[in-house]
């Protein structure tokens, strides 16, 4: 989660018009104390009966816990990239995502 | 020819235990789940089709306080 953190402006444009959502099945009581230490800017979202890691196939059974799977949402509401698993110790995972996100994401032309 | 169409089947058993990671072109279950942001927890949930017409990046991850 820090590299999200990390790589907000250059990967998620800072959250103009891209929302990152990061979802685990903690509760959400414990997501907000997180983010507050680790200082997250992006939103997180509490599924802690996995009914939503199940939905995209996102949820291990196994382990009972979601997968670090990453799905890009287009505008149209369709995924338009999927990462999964999401490598998150591989520099070129952050330049394949950002480079999906650029397709979808007109550049930001307004000035600084 | 029925053999094998069987032997398919068969296989794509586990598969359905443990479900596939949606596709590309697939559309996006909605979906309303309590939020959190480094602000404290939300009053209303976080829903995907709020965000309908933008970009969303959803990302699963294990738990919370863990690398990655």
């Amino acid at each position: 989660m820090n590299a999200y953190r990390d790589q907000y402006a250059p990967v998620f444009k800072n959250g103009r018009n891209v929302v990152l959502i990061a979802i685990s099945a903690d509760v959400d009581t414990a997501l907000a104390s997180w983010a507050r230490d680790a200082d997250y800017p992006f939103l997180f979202a509490s599924d802690t009966g996995s009914a939503v890691g199940k939905a995209y196939g996102a949820f291990k059974a196994q382990y009972k816990l979601d997968n670090r799977n990453l799905f890009v949402v287009g505008p149209d509401g369709k995924i338009a990239y999927r990462q999964t698993p999401f490598r998150e110790i591989d520099p070129t995972a952050y330049t394949e995502l950002s480079a999906a996100i650029a397709k979808l994401v007109p550049a930001d032309t307004t000035a600084r | 020819m029925l053999a094998t169409l069987l032997l398919a089947v068969a296989m794509q058993q586990p598969a359905a235990a443990e479900p596939q990671a949606l596709a590309v072109g697939a559309v996006a279950p909605d979906f309303a789940l309590p939020g959190a942001t480094q602000y404290g927890t939300l009053k209303n949930p976080v829903r995907l089709s709020d965000y309908k017409g933008k970009t969303v990046v959803l990302a699963f991850f294990f738990k919370a306080r863990t690398r990655g």
